[in-house]
């Protein structure tokens, strides 16, 4: 009983945790047709940001503008120097961001060295919840991640941003024509992509291993989950994200770490191959 | 010939690289060697990529297969040849298949070339390497398969070298010829336009994959190679970041040129090599080379080469084409029954057939009209497998066709030319009507013998008498007039010679003039091949003079249909179009 | 001088002077210098211990040479990266052994990149291997210095047993050889110990989420957790497991958690936390000490932390100027003779070889915070060889 509790909310955690990953993700590829093979190297630098703030002795909590500035400035800097030269060459972008990647990863490098770094947790310790003790910042990380996401949500469907990002996407000419700036709007979605990414690192730094290469790890499970979930929607995120986060924790629950990997790689390729456009695809 | 003209690149390059080992010393070339090898990966990759439009992601998945293969083989058959020869064939063999075979179950799926096949084999090799890394009592795990002996009589530092520009020269001529022969300009015609190569009845996920096979077995071979080269196969030989480097190797190179990937893998390889031990960043200025290529020269040093050195063989390329072999013109003709019973379209909530049910009996020219949104255009992509129907039955000549592909249903002869006029723009227009040509006509071999170029049949004479521009057929198809293309696009689609023939407003922006032009040729081409035709179009002069039986749709089913006066009277006809022409 | 022979000394002096322009930094004492191959990882996973190898092989370099060098001649070390795949590091040593005919070399790295090499060298020239690995390599003319699972596990697991009072072991490592063979050996001594195993798990390197494998080990009531995950999945796994609370009631012990990984583990989450290793930055005796001393004196406080591996590149230096002395030598004919029983005395102490492996001393030692404070030394403990 204890152990399925466990599970769950490492299910609930983890379901949480990719979501908030992903958004970024899903945002560029979805509305920008980017492939953005960086993503990973985003939410890095998120946690090094959080690094800096703690090293200048620093509250936590300044980490999140802190970050957010850098990531509008890289992001920024980014969409300006190498991805605006690419939208509508799909298979450029995943190489460009490919060599993105590689030089974020030894920037990093070469500012903070190759060895791990470790931020300290700003909420210690365990909570009792329902028979089970499970870490406090976890608790408050699945509650806040849950509010990003709701007004996120809130803030598309009102406002008329979403609008104009659609008809950006479904018809660029016509959008710059009825006057939407579609090269601004495509380098604030690329930005916000990036921003998204960097929260999400400064959510996790006091979880994971911080090191140049960590980036690595997010890229790959994020494309798995967009893979599930398809492009599009807040409910398909979601729902690839749990289903992602689903087949990990019981596969790996039930056989092996291994077999939960082995299972989530075929899942995306049966997707890919069988549903390319997600769960929800009409199709 | 063109061919042995081409292939004096591959020869020369090959001979000049028989000279490192005498230039520098044997371990400039062996190191070269491995390069070399993977530069056949890269090689295999722009086939796929630079030629036929989709992207491997996952190509070490294929490389470290033959390597394991030919390790485990060395490993245990020493320096038997009897039994080494079959392992490597299937070391070649086996990756091959296997790509052949994800390639068939993806594009039988999917038409086009999107990121869903590249990020597939991308997981492919992912999987592979995780399998490599513990399934060890096969492939030794992380440590990897070790101490694998060299070639028997063959030693590794001194002569696998030779080897491998052996094996460089066969991949290099065997790319060759496949990228001249038929195979390969289909290959390339599904870059420029799949759905187009599919309405000729070719079945462009077969084409993908068996490109992709090819690939793969070029992988494999320099896989099998390459164990007795290194003398240890690791899991990273399958891996994800060996895929992602020969792609970039590819791209640097040129992912639209024979040589320039191999090129490509040299280049970074020393680059890397001569860097790594001196230059902790070393991977900066890798990164920064390959994105430089991909903004700004995506054809890769392979391009700028050419820039600078015209290449020779591409003046040999725009000779016009040689018609030398007449083939049969007219096939049999299957009886002319074509049948739309009750069928249904439905897209989402939205109906676009509603139990539309019509019979087309007779040989000649029948129009379909109807305003916008009667679901013409449907028709005829339900008709030609482009769209699955959701209830009813269509056949032809008593031959369901629902659930058919629609080069399927292409190989039936019914044969579509599509609203925009869509020709092969990067092609010739001498390549263009080869295609058309082949159409129906290809059997297997014909795939790979050149001897399909030389066709010529009695309507293509005809063609070109009332088509003049036809004869100016080294100039590529891109840079025709609309005018021009329309009729470029109308000859294909009769070339085939197909017994139902489907066209989507031919006239449509054309001018008076060449209006006048294209009516004339429907009428007496189609005359001539005895075919049943129907067209969709919208004006009413073009209806008038070309048939005498037409079809009006309206929301997705049969309003009316009968003689062009019986229509006029029609009261039902008269609502829905407020009358008159045009 | 014929006319190819010109053409290819001038590209071959080209090529050389160009490619290895910034690799002779050592000091050049004599004539006729002793090339060393020191082969370490500078890039991919390994390449966080490259600096500290570097620094650490070429700090005993300078120090033999001033007193004199490898039977007469000074030593030149060239350093090589060999991070890359088993491919790439082959190319690395093939160039220092073909190119610039390096007489020997000290490798620091992974197995896999090892079998690439002994599969390389045959036995032709001496290859000093000095990282912690799995055990059994056996090739001629291959010597190893680095610690093995018997060394680090047979003293230390009954340590643990009787002071920790662990019974109920978990075995948890990455999906590879090393944490296989070193589990393989660990449920003898378990065994040994009057203990059992209660799971043992293999995580793909790409795991980085360890919440199932916890929530395992919490509901199999292991009260010992055998840590054999290398690197990155060892610090994402130690930060979870302290944050469930595990590390207040479940003692931990690794095999490779050395300095860098345990400040990425962080202060707040190394409770109770064990690792057995031939050498930590702290150890308190004179050799290590002076050691310790003269790297931070040399490098200053900014250099690259030390640990284990890094220091392992110091002590292949010397191990490798005590095998050239007893065997008069570098020939390799005459070091396979002279290698059995040869002795030199490190940081790490004193250590002997037999079979192609060396006994040594095994430090036991806790974190505290960040840093290890050494609770146990086990003097000469044998490596287990199984080489003749």
């Amino acid at each position: 009983m204890e152990l399925l509790v466990v599970n769950i909310l490492n299910f609930v955690f983890a379901t949480a945790t990719l979501a908030l990953v992903v958004l970024g993700l899903a945002i560029i590829f979805g509305m920008l047709g980017v492939m953005n093979m960086a993503h990973g190297e985003f939410v890095m630098l998120g946690a090094y940001g959080a690094l800096v703030v703690q090293n200048a002795g620093l509250h936590f909590l300044f980490a999140i503008p802190f970050v957010l500035l850098l990531c509008i400035i890289v992001g920024w800097f980014i969409e300006w120097s190498i991805i605006r030269h690419l939208y509508r060459r799909p298979f450029d972008t995943l190489l460009a961001t490919w060599g993105l990647a590689i030089l974020l990863r030894k920037g990093i490098e070469a500012i903070f060295g190759r060895d791990y770094k470790s931020i300290d947790q700003t909420l210690p310790g365990t909570v009792q919840l329902m028979g089970v003790d499970y870490p406090a910042y976890r608790l408050v990380l699945i509650g806040l991640i849950a509010l990003f996401f709701l007004s996120i949500f809130l803030w598309y469907r009102k406002s008329n941003t979403g609008a104009r990002i659609k008809a950006m996407v479904t018809n660029p000419a016509l959008a710059s024509a009825v006057g939407i700036d579609t090269r601004h709007l495509a380098r604030l979605t690329f930005i916000f992509g990036v921003c998204t990414a960097g929260l999400a690192g400064v959510a996790l730094a006091p979880m994971v291993r911080i090191d140049p290469f960590m980036g690595l790890d997010y890229l790959l499970s994020s494309f798995f989950v967009l893979v599930v979930g398809g492009l599009g929607s807040l409910e398909g995120l979601l729902t690839g994200a749990s289903v992602i986060a689903g087949t990990d924790v019981t596969v790996s629950a039930l056989i092996s770490k291994t077999g939960g990997y082995i299972a989530v790689l075929t899942l995306s390729i049966l997707f890919l191959w069988l549903r390319p456009n997600g769960l929800f695809s009409s199709r | 010939m063109a061919y042995f003209r081409a292939a004096s690149i591959p020869f020369a390059v090959v001979i000049g690289l028989l000279f490192v080992p005498f230039i520098w010393d044997t371990f400039v070339a062996y190191q070269l060697g491995l390069y070399l090898l993977y530069g056949m990966v890269a090689q295999g990759i722009a086939l796929c990529w630079g030629r036929t439009g989709f992207l491997p992601l996952g190509q070490a998945l294929f490389f470290g297969i033959g390597a394991y293969v030919s390790g485990a083989a060395l490993t245990q058959f020493g320096d038997n040849w009897l039994l080494l020869i079959p392992a490597f064939l299937v070391a070649v063999a086996l990756p091959a298949l296997l790509a052949c075979g994800v390639g068939l179950l993806v594009f039988n799926r999917q038409v086009g070339s999107g990121p869903f096949f590249s990020l597939i084999t991308l997981a492919l090799s992912i999987l592979g390497f995780q399998l490599a890394n513990s399934w060890s009592t096969v492939t030794g795990g992380f440590n990897g398969m070790t101490g694998i002996p060299g070639l028997p009589g063959i030693d590794s530092y001194e002569h696998l070298y030779y080897v491998i520009l052996a094996a460089l020269l066969f991949g290099s001529l065997l790319l060759l010829y496949l990228q001249r022969a038929p195979f390969g300009q289909l290959l390339s015609a599904i870059a420029g336009n799949e759905d187009r190569l599919q309405f000729f009845g070719f079945h462009t996920g077969l084409l993908k994959a068996m490109a992709f096979g090819v690939s793969a077995g070029l992988a494999g071979l320099a896989g099998a190679i390459y164990a007795p080269h290194q003398g240890i196969v690791t899991p990273q030989a399958v891996g994800f970041l060996l895929s992602a480097e020969f792609v970039i190797w590819t791209a640097v190179g040129g992912r639209n040129s024979l040589m320039g990937p191999v090129m490509g893998a040299v280049l970074i390889g020393f680059l890397a090599s001569g860097l790594r031990d001196t230059f902790q960043y070393w991977e900066v200025v890798v990164a920064l080379v390959f994105i430089v290529v991909v903004l700004r020269f995506p054809g890769g040093l392979a391009q700028l080469a050419e820039r600078i050195v015209p290449s020779r063989h591409r003046r040999t390329a725009i000779q016009a084409r040689q018609r030398t072999h007449t083939i049969a013109g007219t096939k049999t003709q299957p009886e002319t029954n074509l049948k739309f019973d009750h069928v249904g379209l439905k897209i989402g909530p939205v109906t676009i057939l509603d139990n539309l049910a019509l019979d087309i009996t007779s040989k000649g020219i029948h129009c379909i009209i109807g305003p916008n949104g009667a679901g013409k255009t449907s028709t005829f992509n339900v008709l030609s497998g482009k769209l699955p129907i959701t209830s009813g039955q269509i056949s032809w000549a008593g031959q369901r066709l629902s659930g058919m592909r629609v080069d399927q249903v292409a190989q039936l002869g019914i044969s579509r030319k599509l609203q925009v006029p869509s020709v092969f723009a990067a092609l010739s227009i001498d390549q263009n009507i080869d295609i058309a040509l082949w159409a129906g006509r290809l059997r297997r071999r014909d795939y790979f013998s050149m001897q399909p170029f030389a066709w010529q049949t009695e309507l293509l004479g005809d063609l070109e008498t009332r088509f003049d521009f036809l004869h100016n057929g080294h100039a590529p198809a891109g840079v025709l007039s609309l005018g021009q293309r329309q009729m470029l696009d109308f000859s294909m689609t009769y070339l085939g010679e197909a017994s139902l023939i489907l066209l989507d407003e031919p006239c449509a922006g054309l001018s008076s003039a060449e209006t006048v032009e294209m009516i004339e040729a429907i009428a007496q081409i189609n005359q001539l091949t005895g075919a049943c035709a129907i067209i969709i179009e919208h004006d009413m002069q073009v209806v008038e003079r070309l048939s005498d039986h037409v079809l009006v749709m309206h929301q997705g089913t049969l309003l009316a249909s009968g003689t062009m006066a019986n229509i006029r009277n029609n009261a039902a006809v008269q609502a829905v179009y407020g009358g008159g022409t045009k | 001088m014929n006319r190819r022979s010109f053409i290819k000394n001038a590209l071959c002096t080209a090529v050389l002077s160009t490619g290895a322009a910034g690799l002779f930094t050592g000091t050049a004492l004599g004539a006729d210098p002793i090339k060393v191959g020191i082969l370490i990882p500078q890039s991919g996973p390994g390449g966080l211990f490259g600096p500290s190898c570097q620094n650490a092989a070429q700090l005993a370099v300078d120090e033999i040479n001033a007193q004199g060098g490898i039977l007469g001649r000074p030593i030149a070390p060239i350093f090589a990266d060999v991070g890359g795949p088993p491919s790439d590091a082959t190319q690395a040593a093939l160039k220092l052994w073909k190119g610039q005919k390096v007489e020997a070399f000290i490798g620091m790295h992974d197995s896999a990149v090892r079998g690439a090499l002994t599969n390389l060298f045959k036995g032709q020239v001496p290859y000093i291997y000095t990282a912690v690995y799995e055990g059994n390599e056996c090739s001629a003319g291959t010597y190893v210095i680095g610690e093995t699972p018997p060394q680090q596990l047979k003293p230390v697991i009954p340590w643990i047993a009787s002071k920790k009072g662990a019974s109920k072991w978990y075995l948890i490592g990455n999906d590879y050889n090393w944490p296989r063979d070193t589990n393989v050996a660990a449920k003898d001594y378990i065994t040994q110990s009057g203990g059992s195993v209660v799971g043992e798990e293999y995580l793909p390197f790409t795991a980085d989420n360890f919440d199932s494998n916890l929530a395992r080990i919490k509901s199999s009531g292991a009260d010992a957790v055998l840590i054999t995950l290398v690197g990155g999945a060892s610090v994402g796994f130690n930060r979870a497991f302290a944050s469930f609370g595990l590390s207040d009631s479940v003692v931990r012990l690794g095999t490779l958690i050395e300095e860098n990984t345990l400040a990425g583990i962080g202060a707040e989450n190394s409770k109770n936390l064990f690792s057995a290793s031939g050498y930590f930055a702290n150890i308190d005796t004179p050799d290590a000490r002076k050691f310790a001393a003269d790297y931070s004196s040399r490098y200053g406080a900014d250099a690259a932390a030390l640990n284990s591996l890094g220091e392992s590149c110091y002590e292949g230096v010397l191990f490798l100027q005590a095998l050239a002395q007893n065997a008069g030598s570098l020939a390799i004919a005459d070091i396979e003779k002279a290698s059995e029983g040869t002795r030199y005395s490190g940081p790490r102490g004193t250590a002997t070889m037999q079979n192609r492996h060396v006994s040594t001393n095994i430090y036991l030692a806790q974190a505290r915070g960040t840093d290890f404070e050494v609770v146990e030394t086990f003097t000469n403990v044998d490596p287990g060889s199984t080489c003749n």
